[in-house]
């Protein structure tokens, strides 16, 4: 319905993502391997977008981004106004341009995706979002007057800082209670610096601060001050505090020595190269090591790529299933491929090989694995070998960790840890808990999950609390 | 309550009168007429009981010595001057008798004396039973005059005696006078035309004498027709259709205050000077009629009401132009196709509106007998006495005053009327013409952007202007001065249903013209259209005076700033300026308050106000908006009440106002103009925010313009052409509002299932004004357009077609009921969603139901031309549609010949107003011919097909050039009525009799009564298609605003033929949205026996619902012409679609069973087992939804109808059987012998319509029978003389022709001439009709006269010569050779973008006839161009050969004489293709192009 350039412009001009770092130059640091793209090839590229009646991109997305109209403002060069729009819909949209799987959601659902190669939407969010922030170009954007309503935010990862933006959008500036030293939560400590540097969490932090939001750090709520001390002080709470138990197998020895939790490896690391001064981090060098990773989702990835740079002597990724059953997104895939990971894959763990006398790793006893009609795996008699290793990533996901406080003020959870919200727990909205002035988003609620999801969980939050606060006034 | 009502009655007819110019009277002259009424039969209808016709009758002079002698007999005493009433009267004698007193005692309160009352002799057998049941008593009343008084006093003693009466009578519904005059009798009744004198038997007695007889035969689209509805009225007989009729009707009210008359000093006592309901001539007759008895000539009368389009042409003389100006100020045309015959009983006039959609012939005879009729030939004079023989032309006047013999043309009366008073002078000096003003404009966005962008949000969100109506709307037409086009329809649901706030102008629905009224095309045909808008009180009409012209005028009644300014500035002793604001404190009640806006209204026009601002401009936080449309329509009526309206005009200073439709609305319910402040204000943002690509002058005058052409298109889709008529006429639906706005608003618009009230309008804006004072509140998006997450619900949402296209892929039929579920359980978006199924205690098993083969029958898919679908999707769905044993639809783009024997073929063939690619061969292939009225998606309106999307392909189909746009017409130029319709079914049948006629109409109110009409008019099968049908490219207004949903127009279609009786007769079809097997089950529990479906096979095909298809960039291959696309993208196999329907059929199957139904025809209709839900909103529990169920409700088996209730495949035969073609074609079979060429010869009369089209068809079915054919045919031949002649046909006729001649056709010859013994100058003399050569796509014709209006529209083949054309010739011509040997009319070659014309232009008019948009003009003189000379040439040599014409052979005498005086017409884009044409000249317009000899042969050659 709109005017715009060529119609064709999709067959004409080929998808085009930027180019990125050599794989042989990027393994050797851990900054961000995507270059970013000059204004007229990301208006090129946003001119291919055919502004559908149906806009897929915008369906499948989680935070349902308006991205046909920044497509299109970035295509006419208004890139001030593409941010706007990226910003009203999305508190961290320079976070989803680097982190989100575009091409399991809006990049997969692209109608021109399947014929002629989608639209870059999520390099194109990153690009102008950075651009953004850097000009400052979403200033205008707060007018709400400020309430005296007082909010704390339990997390400081993507939901919780979803929230606080959302909150604070409204004049409501909330404190945000987190047990690191530095907001993000896994965005900070979990993802690693080569997909997510992090002057960009700094950046924002700059910006939320800004806006009003206050940060309490190295404060873990249940321990470094009780729940109970907060409770009195703030009219409602919004907990984002995410899953942190990793989930675990029970094969034999799988407790040795030279065996790492994904979090616990890529949480060190980053500590140790961001000099955050976690106390409970602890820092693994891989550097000549022989690593196997067991895993196929983003983690394994962060895990695998993280070992290269470290100058691990080999680093292997082993599946249970084949390559396009794996969970987590395909260009990750690519560029560990790239970058020097082997892959094995239809093979899954049955005992871990130790070294008797040391009690550490040896290597991994796997088992090959095919895959019945019903997709499940079936392991295959006679077919155990045994691959060498030095140290072992175990990277399975993650379950939920409930605060041990949540039974005393009545956040209940269900039977694998998860706060029960929604409907079945109370009856506001979404995200209200069994307490009422409790609300829970993200990883905690839905189990693992993706970045762009908690933030989605954070915003409906937000404006749940904004009215369960209003209505409260009211009464 | 039902949804039809039989009293929504419209009509058409033929009509005609008879006069001798010398005034003599003869009996023979009424028996001619009554011939004359005869021989047009065909123009009316026929009821089912074969002998009730719908109305006919005979206006005559008073026979004063036949009913003096009957006085005589009857002991009554008559006077010297006496007067006779006509009169029908109660059955029921005692009611009778009652209405009798008063009308004596009215009368004898003019001092009349009443001599007596007669019965009058009838025969009853004549009548059918059916009339007979309505039949009155009819009765005459003699009256005597006191002495002295002249025929005109008495005249209007009776007038207002009558009127008088008439309120005082109201109760009783047969009280009717047909006539009450001294001069004047009418005789009318409700038998065929050739019973009328056995039913009256004054008319068969010889002592009854006439000089005058002015007749009517009626077509009712209803079957119960009433009595007092046949024509002739009192005054006239009217052809046609009063579009305006509701404004009309109000204005007369309005103005009723404002007339005086010392003739008649009673006249502001009458209950209303029109009748305010019923048949919209009669009205017309009454305003004629007070117009007359208030002492006002008939000339200035009949002009006033019904003048020519004046506004914009340019070669018009001043004085006149000043005349129509003056007059406008006091009276808005009666617009519409009109063809009106009046009389007096002295002087005699025709006149048809200004388009000339009506037909109108005129002979002379020598003997002085004057004949105006529909038709030439309807009496069989001898064509050597004719002395004189023409049409009336388009608002052309005939008159003769019989007293002195004198002949009234359309020049002279002009000329007269000029010259009564210094018009020029008055306006001059009195009116004031206001102005745009850059400088005024660009200080008033300068001080906008300065100081107010920071309160924008605040109304933006206040007035609930969403994002995407700044972005997609209001910056589309500031750009392009052009609506936003869109593909797919409207998918969301209507106002009333959707949870969103939405605008009250989405309650609206625009009516459309369809069947009984054509729409104009405002584009091409501009010339007639005129928005001009008078300021300051009117006057008394009857008073011509200098200041009667103190009136500022704007051009359009949509006000930049520049004109607001200068109307507050006028002379406030004639303009005082006062505003009222619209906006009330928040805790009040919006209906009372709007009532006091309203007092307030009264009480300022009285003190002197006569420019009246409403304004919702000064809001605040306390405070809410009354929307403009609810105080707008709500000032207009109360001002109408209060006889105050025309001393004031309603301008509204409004924020609600931003696409054309919202801007309609307010000027359908009776502003004067607008003042868009808001939109101009956005239109300033946008600029800042640089989305313009113009500068914001340009930007602000773009919108202004984009908006007036919406508005034009707007009034021409339902026929209208003057805003003035337009303004107040309310040709609106609402559909969800409560009766209670309604009635105080807009009491003229049908709101039929109520809805919203008050409470719910101002909970609306509640909810917009939270918002909107907040500043860190967004605006919201609202997916009005296009689907966006979490705002309005789309129907055809990602979900529904992600899953719908897994479904076809996979073939699971588990997939499929995800999709179904989809849709089945969406929240409420279409009325039939508030429709639950009563499932069965005992339900069947799967095998009890009918089987998937007899369901999957009733599936048709909707029309999608190639053109709008790539050739292979369109084929895919052929073949898809032909395994299931449904039908494909061909759409209007044509069809391959190479598919008509395959399984490829369309078994549906479209003829649509394009008529591309329709000839004999085409419409022989088809198991169903459909004509396509009107579009779901934009009812109403033309199409057009750009240039990039006519590939060689489709060139080829549509016998057009590649790369060159071509357009439908937005009417059929063959149905500007319903007549018209039943001639183009009749010629459908004679040329295919074993095809279905099925004519596809849009859901709107009164769609009921068209349907039976069409039925009446012999169609098999109808389509309702509900306003959310697709479509590839459409104007955003008619996509959001036209049409309703199919619930109401299928199940008041249902009824309407239930209790017309029609029911078995026709296939009902519905098509809108149609996507599950429960759709199916409700559609014809409404009343359907057939399906048609439009996007989702093409969902099922691919299509991802992209609404890209007016782009040509589909990349799913499905819409679109480019090659890559279509090629390497389209995978649409046509297992997908029978996939799908076969999915759908099987839902049916389980509904069916769980209903406890056998099969689907025992099902329809049974809207018992249908309950309605209570809604998810409080708008939507306040509907009435049970009208619809009523409405559909399966007639009882008891009831007269209980055989009647589904479709029973009974073929409706017309009642003309076409004897002289059956002749044809016995002759033919019966003489065939080897390839000799065959001759036959035939007199033919105007009854033998579409002659040659049954051969045409016997031609296309036998490929073998390949002879030539020659018919010589002596007379004058019926419509449709040569309809779709073919290859090998040669007709020859000595005499003249009726419309149509040619029409569609694609070879053969068909030659005319005059013959040799004629008295007047054939070549000065109307020969053939209107519509010549329609749709023609090769073949010849030549003839030896002239041509009416609209020769060879649409004509992309033919070659043809005639001696003159009327106007609007070679409209939309894409092809083929016309020479032209005499002159043309207004508006030539508009929209001509093929073909070419030669023009003998000896008064050198041309230049200003011509519409120089798609052509170029070029002299001959300067031309070098051998190539054009030698066809000219040819073609001359030709029409001698073909016509012996004597001027042509004068011509070719001194062809280098005339060679000078011939234009050479040629479409511009052809200049830059064709090497005659030097290339740096191609883009001007002048004449002084040089055309250089060709290097190669050019392209338009003549077919030899």
């Amino acid at each position: 319905m709109s005017s715009k350039q060529n119609p064709l412009e999709f067959i004409l001009t080929a998808r085009e993502i930027s180019p990125k770092r050599n794989a042989d130059k990027r393994v050797k640091d851990f900054n961000e391997i995507y270059l970013s793209n000059k204004d007229d090839k990301l208006s090129r590229q946003a001119s291919r977008c055919l502004d559908c009646g149906n806009p897929y991109c915008e369906w499948k997305c989680p935070l349902h981004n308006y991205i046909p109209n920044w497509l299109e403002q970035v295509a006419q060069g208004n890139n001030q106004l593409a941010y706007q729009l990226m910003y009203e819909t999305n508190p961290l949209p320079e976070i989803c341009g680097r982190v989100c799987p575009q091409d399991r959601l809006c990049e997969k659902a692209c109608t021109i995706n399947t014929e002629f190669g989608a639209v870059t939407i999520g390099e194109i969010e990153k690009n102008i979002s950075d651009q953004g922030i850097k000009n400052n170009w979403s200033t205008n954007l707060q007018k709400a007057p400020v309430k005296k309503n007082k909010v704390a935010i339990i997390g400081a990862g993507p939901g919780g800082l979803a929230c606080a933006d959302q909150l604070a959008r409204n004049g409501i500036k909330p404190t945000v209670y987190d047990l690191h030293p530095e907001i993000g939560g896994l965005l900070t400590f979990g993802i690693p610096s080569f997909k997510l540097e992090k002057q960009v969490i700094r950046k924002r932090r700059k910006y939320l601060e800004d806006l009003g939001v206050k940060f309490k750090l190295n404060t873990n709520v249940g321990t470094d001050i009780t729940f109970d001390q907060i409770n009195s002080e703030y009219d409602c709470f919004f907990l984002a505090m995410g899953t942190y138990k990793n989930v675990t197998t029970d094969i034999p020895n799988i407790n040795a020595k030279g065996v790492l939790q994904a979090l616990d490896y890529l949480i060190g690391n980053i500590n140790y190269l961001e000099n955050f001064k976690f106390r409970s981090a602890n820092y693994h060098d891989l550097k000549g090591k022989n690593v196997i990773v067991l895993g196929g989702g983003d983690t394994a990835m962060d895990c695998v790529r993280t070992a290269i740079r470290q100058q691990a002597k080999k680093v292997t990724c082993v599946y249970r299933r084949d390559q396009l059953s794996m969970p987590g997104s395909p260009a990750e895939v690519n560029n560990a491929q790239q970058e020097g990971v082997n892959f094995l894959f239809n093979y899954s763990p049955v005992s871990v090989e130790i070294d008797p006398i040391e009690k550490s790793v040896k290597g991994i006893n796997l088992q090959q694995t095919v895959l019945d009609n019903d997709n499940k795996i079936k392991s295959l008699e006679n077919s155990t070998m045994l691959m060498q290793a030095d140290t072992i990533i175990t990277a399975f996901g993650f379950r939920a960790s409930p605060a041990d406080w949540f039974r005393e003020y009545e956040i209940k959870v269900d039977s694998s840890g998860l706060i029960i919200t929604g409907k079945k727990a109370n009856k506001l909205g979404a995200c209200q808990t069994t307490a009422d002035n409790v609300f829970a988003g993200g990883d905690m609620v839905r189990g693992a999950d993706l970045v762009v999801t908690a933030i989605a969980d954070g915003i409906k939050a937000a404006n749940e609390m904004i009215n369960y606060l209003s209505e409260k006034i009211s009464e | 309550m039902t949804l039809y009502h039989s009293s929504q009655a419209k009509d058409s007819c033929g009509f005609g009168l008879m006069a001798h110019l010398d005034g003599k009277p003869s009996h023979q002259l009424l028996k001619t007429s009554l011939t004359a009424l005869t021989r047009m039969t065909h123009r009316g209808a026929v009821s089912t009981d074969g002998k009730t016709g719908d109305g006919c009758g005979v206006l005559i002079q008073l026979p004063t010595q036949f009913f003096k002698s009957i006085a005589k007999k009857l002991n009554y005493n008559l006077g010297k001057r006496f007067a006779v009433g006509q009169v029908f009267l109660n059955p029921d004698s005692t009611k009778a008798r009652k209405s009798k007193q008063i009308l004596e005692d009215e009368l004898r309160k003019e001092t009349l004396t009443i001599a007596g009352w007669r019965k009058v002799p009838i025969d009853k057998r004549a009548c059918g039973s059916i009339a007979q049941q309505s039949m009155p008593q009819i009765e005459q009343v003699f009256i005597n005059s006191p002495s002295g008084w002249t025929e005109e006093d008495l005249e209007r003693r009776l007038f207002i005696a009558r009127r008088r009466a008439a309120d005082k009578i109201e109760s009783d519904n047969h009280y009717y006078v047909v006539s009450l005059s001294c001069r004047v009798i009418v005789y009318k009744a409700l038998v065929m035309p050739e019973y009328l004198d056995r039913f009256y038997l004054d008319l068969a007695d010889k002592k009854l004498k006439t000089a005058i007889s002015l007749f009517h035969q009626r077509f009712s689209t209803n079957t119960a027709p009433l009595w007092k509805f046949a024509q002739p009225f009192r005054l006239l007989a009217h052809n046609g259709e009063i579009n305006t009729i509701t404004g009309n009707r109000n204005w007369a009210n309005a103005r009723q205050a404002k007339l005086y008359s010392p003739l008649l000093p009673d006249l502001p006592h009458l209950h209303h000077l029109v009748n305010q309901f019923g048949s919209d001539s009669s009205s017309l007759d009454n305003m004629l009629e007070v117009m007359l008895a208030g002492g006002m000539s008939v000339f200035r009368a009949l002009r006033l009401l019904v003048p020519p389009a004046w506004a914009k042409r340019t070669n018009m003389d001043s004085d006149l132009k000043a005349f129509y100006e003056f007059n406008s100020m006091h009276m808005e045309p009666w617009d519409g196709p009109a063809g009106i015959v009046m009389t007096n009983g002295k002087q005699i006039a025709c006149t048809l509106d200004r388009n000339g959609l009506r037909p109108a012939r005129y002979v002379i005879t020598k003997n002085r007998i004057l004949t105006v009729a529909s038709e030439v030939g309807v009496w069989d004079y001898s064509e050597s006495d004719v002395v004189e023989k023409d049409r009336v032309g388009p608002g052309e006047m005939l008159a003769a005053d019989i007293s002195n013999g004198q002949i009234w043309r359309t020049n002279k009366i002009d000329d007269h009327l000029k010259e009564r008073h210094p018009y020029l002078e008055w306006l001059r000096e009195n009116t004031i013409r206001l102005r745009s003003n850059p400088r005024l404009e660009k200080q008033a966005a300068e001080n906008y952007i300065n100081e107010n962008l920071k309160d924008l949000p605040i109304f933006e969100k206040l007035f609930n202007v969403s994002i995407e109506e700044s972005d997609q709307v209001i910056r589309i037409i500031a750009n392009d001065s052009q609506e936003p086009t869109s593909s797919m329809g409207d998918d969301t649901p209507i106002a009333v249903l959707s949870k969103q706030p939405r605008n009250l102008f989405d309650y609206f629905r625009q009516q459309f013209a369809q069947v009984t009224n054509p729409p104009i095309d405002p584009l091409r045909e501009a010339s007639v259209m005129s928005m001009e808008t008078c300021f300051g009180r009117e006057h008394n009409v009857f008073q011509e005076t200098n200041a009667l012209a103190y009136r500022a005028i704007i051009e359009t009644p949509v006000l930049d700033y520049a004109k607001i300014q200068q109307l507050k500035s006028l002379d406030q002793e004639f303009y005082r300026f006062d505003s009222i604001s619209l906006n009330y404190p928040k805790n009040e009640n919006l209906e009372e308050e709007l009532i006091k806006i309203t007092d307030k209204a009264v009480e300022l026009v009285k003190s002197g106000c006569v420019i009246l601002q409403l304004s919702d401009r000064d809001i605040a936080e306390d405070k809410l908006p009354i929307h403009a449309a609810l105080a707008t329509g709500a000032v207009h009526q109360r001002l109408i009440k209060e006889g105050l309206r025309c001393d004031a005009n309603i301008i509204v200073e409004t924020a609600t106002t931003h696409d054309p439709h919202q801007f309609a609305v307010l000027l359908g319910i009776g502003a004067t103009a607008i003042s868009p402040y808001l939109s101009l204000q956005i239109v300033n943002k946008l600029f800042t925010q640089s989305k313009l690509s113009t500068d914001i002058i340009s930007a602000r005058k773009n919108y202004l313009r984009g908006i007036n052409k919406g508005l034009l298109k707007i009034l021409s889709k339902m026929g209208i052409s003057t805003i003035a008529s337009y303004r107040s006429a309310q040709l609106f639906e609402a559909i969800g509002l409560d009766s209670s706005i309604v009635e105080l608003c807009f009491p003229d618009i049908q709101s039929r299932i109520g809805g919203s009230t008050f409470e719910d309008l101002h909970n609306m804006s509640l909810r917009n004004a939270i918002d909107a004072w907040k500043p860190f509140k967004k605006i919201k998006r609202s997916g009005q357009l296009k689907f966006v997450y979490g705002a309005e619900y789309h129907a055809f949402n990602p979900d529904v077609v992600t899953s719908l296209q897994k479904a076809v892929t996979t073939g699971e039929y588990s997939d499929y009921l995800t999709f179904a579920d989809f849709v089945n359980q969406r929240p409420i978006t279409t009325l039939r969603d508030m429709m639950q199924l009563k499932l069965s205690d005992s339900p069947l098993q799967l095998n009890q139901v009918e089987q998937k083969e007899s369901i999957l029958k009733r599936f048709d898919s909707a029309a999608m031309s190639i053109g709008a679908l790539s050739p292979e999707a369109h084929e895919s769905l052929a073949l898809a549609m032909n395994k299931i044993g449904g039908r494909s639809n061909s759409g209007e783009g044509g069809e391959d010949p190479k598919r008509f024997n395959s399984n490829k073929n369309s078994k549906i063939k479209q003829i649509a107003s394009g008529r591309f690619g329709v000839d004999a061969n085409y419409l022989s292939s088809a198991e169903v011919l459909q004509i396509k009225i009107a579009q779901g998606a934009k009812p109403g309106e033309g199409g057009h097909l750009p240039g990039s999307k006519v590939t060689v392909e489709i060139a080829k189909l549509r016998n057009a050039n590649e790369g060159v746009s071509l357009i439908s017409p937005p009417p059929h130029h063959d149905i500007y009525s319903i007549e018209d319709l039943a001639q183009l079914i009749f010629d459908l049948k004679q040329v295919n009799p074993v095809a279905l006629i099925s004519v596809k109409l849009v859901s709107g109110p009164g769609v009921g009564t068209i349907a039976a009409g069409v039925a009446k008019a012999y169609a098999d099968m109808i389509t309702i298609a509900g306003h959310d049908g697709g479509t590839g490219a459409s104007p955003l207004s008619s996509v959001k605003y036209a049409g309703t949903p199919w619930e109401l127009g299928l199940s008041e279609t249902h009824q309407a033929l239930i209790e017309n009786g029609l029911r078995d007769k026709i296939c009902l079809q519905v098509d809108g949205g149609l996507k599950t097997g429960l759709d199916i089950i409700k559609g014809a529990i409404l009343g359907a026996d057939s399906f048609g479906f439009g996007t989702g096979p093409m969902v099922a095909l691919g299509c991802n619902f992209l609404r890209l298809c007016h782009l040509n960039n589909c990349a799913t291959g499905v819409a679109t012409q480019n090659k890559i696309l279509r090629q390497q993208h389209f995978h649409g196999l046509p297992e997908k679609v029978i996939n799908y329907f076969d999915f759908v059929a099987q839902e049916v199957r389980t509904w069916l069973a769980k209903l406890g139904i056998e099969n689907l025809n025992a099902l329809i209709g049974r809207s018992d087992l249908l309950s309605i839900i209570d809604g998810e909103t409080a708008e939507q529990h306040k509907l009435n939804l049970k009208i619809i169920l009523e409405s559909s409700k399966r007639p009882g088996k008891n009831s007269k109808h209980a055989k009647k209730t589904h479709y029973q495949q009974i073929l409706n035969s017309p009642f003309d059987q076409g004897a002289l073609n059956q002749k044809i074609i016995s002759d033919i079979s019966n003489n065939k012998v080897s390839n000799k060429p065959l001759h036959f010869k035939y007199k033919i009369r105007n009854y033998d319509r579409s002659v040659g089209a049954s051969l045409s068809g016997y031609l296309a079915r036998n490929p073998d029978v390949n002879i030539q054919i020659h018919i010589a045919f002596t007379g004058v031949a019926g419509q449709s003389f040569g309809v779709w002649n073919k290859e090998g046909m040669y007709f020859d006729l000595i005499g003249d022709a009726n419309d149509y001649v040619g029409k569609g056709m694609s070879g053969g010859q068909i030659n005319i001439k005059s013959p040799v013994d004629i008295q007047y100058v054939a070549s000065r003399c109307a020969i053939i009709g209107n519509t010549c050569l329609y749709g023609a796509t090769g073949g010849r014709l030549f003839a030896s006269g002239q041509a009416g209006e609209r020769f060879a529209v649409r004509n992309s083949g033919a070659v043809t010569v005639v001696e003159g054309v009327g106007d609007h010739g070679c409209e939309y011509m894409t092809g083929g050779a016309v020479l032209i040997l005499g002159p043309v009319g207004e508006n030539f070659a508009a929209g001509m973008t093929g073909g070419i014309a030669f023009i003998l232009d000896l008064r050198e008019t041309l230049e200003r006839k011509i519409n120089p948009e798609h052509v170029e003009v070029f002299s001959f003189s300067d031309v070098e161009c051998d190539e054009y000379i030698e066809q000219l040439h040819d073609m001359l040599r030709q029409h001698i050969k073909a016509t012996n014409s004597p001027w042509a052979k004068k011509i070719h005498r001194n062809f280098e004489h005339y060679i000078d005086y011939f234009m050479l017409v040629v479409p511009k884009n052809n200049c830059r293709s064709d090497p005659c044409f030097s290339k740096q000249n191609s883009d001007s317009v002048t004449s002084t192009n040089k055309l250089k000899t060709p290097a190669n042969p050019i392209s338009l050659r003549l077919v030899k």
